[in-house]
């Protein structure tokens, strides 16, 4: 039987917050990828955790610790949801300084699509699903009877996919194509889940101002713009931007040619693209890209 | 000798001892059993009063469930909308309702009996599954308030009905995108919320639920529950979190009050914000142990592995389902990751505690059954009695490898009546719905097995739990297996003398032996000599716990 949870409403309003879900399978690096979010972010990040047990926090990070929250010197929080996930979401909603973004880790045999839809929740916006694959017990575990359903669908509901510990398989390429048969999903390999955090979990707004340089120069990755001073068309936009495989990210402003008058804001993780009439547009239409560098 | 001896001569004592199965009184000292035999044999110990309450009754060990949960009091502070008729721990019937139109009328009567009209009405136990055909949706929840919130919850525990206003006042409109938000052809929502993220958004309900599932009148509603229909022992298979104090003491409350009418186990467990880590959770089982008391016990541990096999959650091997719901993924889910199990029953194991796994479907059952061979191969420990709880699914050959690493089964026999049409049907289909609950397989193979009721997902009751296990009938009056069906005397030993050893009390309880505790079902017939199909209609006068009488609570 399961047992009710709470409700969750925004006390303030305000910018949503947008919401990452990281999923994928036990031992895949999820908990890595969580520490790295919590000692690099540059934005006040939020974490919601199952379980404090794993997750490894410098000690010199800490602030203050409460209960289930932890409070970092960089003004992250990372709450566990061993209470609950409504009770762990009122507490990160009702924090003293709201956070920027929230990041949900799913539980290893989770599917995280399943916990996008908290992320309507009013407060809240979905940024996108991350899933964390092992890139050395990936094809192990689509073969597995046990596991192997979830794996794949944890895969289908992902909108980019972090192949990880590719520093620990011969082929990773190989590894790459087993995924992308499984899922048409963007790819991006990692060793120790390490991958910017623009990549991870987006760009913040200031990410977006033209001087606001790429921030995220590492060799693999890029970032870049584009400006869209006329209206375009929104069939042959969308068309172009779900066939640009070299991009995982964009962040923007567009207008189209049907009502020029409108602007909208355009939010794509990997093959996800959403588009929402803008309240804040940009004086000049544009999208910032994050992708692959191509060689 | 300070104690009193009472003598309870009755029509029949059946011990569940197979060396003195029956008697025709039985003396009690205190609150243990002096002796079973004649009244004359027992005038042998000295001074004693008679006491002939029970002499026209059938006198059995005290029955023990070994799987319920204390929400089982708690949803009875709401009214009752399920399909089936069910008593409450009062004792009053409530008849089922097996339409629409009846809920609603039950509903309509309820409304009417409450106050303060901004107080949501709740209900509980609707089973859409016995009602083909129409759903129920708001504008039906509508013609019994359009006022008053009103929020069904599921027998499922999975799904609420909302009317209206309830919709309207947790701000549930056309634009929300919560998936389980479940909307009609325009777009509107039509009041059902299909699993918690939509549910939690009737923040009201919800929270009144919380409220009364963690109550001490539901603690109370529970053990009410127990000896109306004979049980002397419930375990609260993971409701409790053992490692909140508040919480354990909240119990130890109620079982020290002579006239709380049950002994409890609670089982420890990382669910509902339970203790996590494993080590930790059996270290506070273990502590608590120390300081268990009379009627508050210790010392197992519940964790779950999968869904529910109407649900399409529970993870079954090839074939997989039979009917399954468009859109259904193929399998069931994991609650935990399978390779993780080894290690969380390790940790149990190694403390010396007995873990009792949710295993429904047998994929779960033998990856529960693996993670014990794997914890016996690193620990080598004699008499876990390691469980696998529902064991719904389980194989001939999963039974066997139980018995060979000396693991119990507690066999969700209610099931075959409540759902072994849906089972045939649709779950599983014909052939592995017979072989369900394969009480006669256990048996065969020599695994020690108990059947339970899940309470509040069946109804208490160990009359009926085994009456389930001897005739296999389903809620449509078919026999689903007939060559699972089992004697009733193998499904007495089931819910006495074999619970007691699942759960490591065969020594104090389980049967009537002298220096046994004086824990019995009063019966007004005898099980023995009914016929197997009225097994479940024996009246029960109530119940004997520790040489306290209890009194089923009178019927209406
Ligand atoms: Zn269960
Ligand atoms: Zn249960």
């Amino acid at each position: 039987m399961a047992l009710p949870i709470k409700q969750v409403r925004a006390t303030e309003v305000g910018d949503l917050i947008s919401v990452t879900i990281v999923g994928g399978y036990l031992g895949a690096g999820k908990t890595t990828l969580v520490n790295h979010i919590l000692a690099n972010a540059d934005q006040r990040v939020a974490v919601m955790v199952n379980d404090f047990g794993e997750v490894n926090i410098d000690a010199d990070l800490i602030r203050s610790r409460d209960g289930d929250t932890i409070s970092l010197a960089n003004g992250c929080i990372c709450c566990s949801m061993v209470d609950g996930f409504g009770a762990a979401l009122q507490t990160i909603t009702e924090a003293p300084v709201r956070p920027e973004r929230l990041v949900i880790e799913a539980s290893g045999v989770g599917y995280p699509g399943q916990i996008a839809g908290y992320a309507h929740t009013p407060g809240l916006k979905l940024d996108g699903v991350v899933v964390v694959v092992d890139a050395e017990t990936i094809r192990a575990n689509l073969r597995s009877e046990y596991i192997g359903d979830v794996v794949r669908q944890q895969c289908v509901e992902a909108d980019l996919i972090v192949l990880n510990k590719v520093d620990l398989v011969a082929n990773p390429d190989a590894v790459e194509k087993a995924v992308r048969k499984v899922a048409d999903v963007s790819v991006v390999q990692a060793r120790s889940a390490h991958i910017p955090l623009g990549v991870l979990i987006g760009l913040d707004r200031s990410g977006l101002e033209p001087s606001g340089a790429p921030r995220s120069a590492q060799d693999r990755f890029r970032t870049w713009m584009q400006e869209f001073p006329d209206p375009v068309d929104r069939l042959s936009f969308l068309a172009d931007l779900g066939s640009a495989s070299d991009v995982l990210r964009a962040k923007g402003t567009v207008r189209f040619s049907e009502d020029p008058n409108t602007f909208f804001d355009v939010h794509v993780v990997g093959k996800r693209v959403t588009l929402t009439q803008s309240d804040r547009p940009w004086p000049t239409p544009r999208l910032v890209y994050i992708g692959l560098r191509t060689t | 000798m300070t104690e009193e001896t009472i003598i309870y001569p009755a029509r029949k004592v059946i011990t569940m001892n197979p060396a003195f199965p029956e008697g025709q009184a039985v003396a009690v000292r205190g609150d243990r059993v002096l002796g079973v035999g004649t009244v004359d044999e027992l005038a042998g110990w000295g001074d004693h009063t008679i006491d002939d309450r029970f002499a026209d009754k059938v006198i059995l060990p005290g029955f023990i469930e070994a799987h319920t949960h204390v929400m089982a009091g708690g949803v009875w502070q709401f009214p009752y909308v399920g399909f089936f008729d069910r008593r409450d721990p009062d004792g009053k019937l409530w008849q089922g309702s097996t339409s629409i139109d009846e809920v609603v009328d039950r509903l309509i009567e309820q409304e009417s009996m409450m106050g303060d009209p901004s107080e949501p009405l709740i209900a509980w136990g609707l089973d859409p599954i016995y009602m083909p055909g129409e759903r129920l949706v708001a504008k039906h929840l509508d013609r019994v308030s359009t006022d008053r919130p009103i929020f069904v919850y599921h027998a499922s525990g999975h799904l609420g009905t909302v009317n209206t206003a309830m919709l309207e006042r947790s701000e549930i409109t056309e634009h929300n995108q919560t998936p389980g938000v479940v909307k009609d052809p325009d777009g509107q929502p039509n009041g059902e919320l299909q699993e918690p993220a939509a549910m939690m958004l009737a923040t009201s309900a919800f929270e009144r639920l919380v409220v009364a599932i963690g109550s001490q009148e539901a603690k109370w509603g529970y053990a009410n529950e127990a000896k109306n229909t004979g049980q002397t022992l419930i375990t609260d298979l993971g409701t409790t979190r053992v490692n909140d104090p508040s919480q354990v003491e909240a119990w130890r409350e109620v079982t020290e009050d002579p006239t709380y009418p049950a002994r409890v186990m609670l089982a420890g467990s990382s669910m509902f914000g339970g203790e996590q880590d494993p080590d930790k959770l059996a270290a506070i089982v273990n502590d608590l142990k120390q300081e268990q008391s009379p009627k508050l016990r210790f010392g197992i541990i519940k964790i779950v592995l999968d869904g529910s096999i109407q649900g399409f959650t529970a993870r079954v091997s090839w074939p997989y389902y039979f009917n399954p719901p468009e859109g259904h993924p193929g399998n069931g889910l994991w609650l935990v990751p399978p390779d993780q199990v080894a290690d969380i029953v390790t940790a149990h194991h190694k403390a010396g505690l007995t873990v009792h796994a949710h295993c429904n479907g047998d994929q779960t059952a033998q990856v529960f059954i693996d993670a014990v061979e794997t914890a016996l191969e690193r620990h080598p420990r004699w008499d876990h009695r390691h469980t696998v709880q529902h064991c719904q699914l389980t194989t001939p050959a999963q039974y066997r490898q139980m018995a060979a690493l000396g693991m119990n089964a507690n066999i969700f026999s209610n099931h075959i009546y409540y759902w072994g049409d849906q089972h045939r049907d649709f779950t599983v289909g014909p052939e592995r719905a017979a072989r369900m609950d394969a009480c006669a397989t256990a048996l065969r193979e020599g695994v020690k097995f108990s059947i339970h009721s899940d309470s509040p997902i069946t109804p208490m009751g160990h009359l009926h739990t085994a009456w389930c296990a001897v005739n296999r009938l389903t809620a449509t009056g078919e026999v689903l297996g007939p060559d699972e069906r089992i004697d009733v005397q193998d499904a007495l030993e089931a819910i006495t003398i074999n619970a007691a050893y699942q759960l490591k009390l065969d020594h104090d309880m389980g049967s009537i032996e002298a220096g046994k505790l004086a824990d019995f079902a009063i019966l007004e017939d005898d099980p023995l000599a009914v016929e197997p199909a009225a097994l479940k209609d024996i009246g029960v006068w109530g119940t004997v716990v520790g040489g306290v009488a209890h009194q089923a609570g009178t019927s209406n």
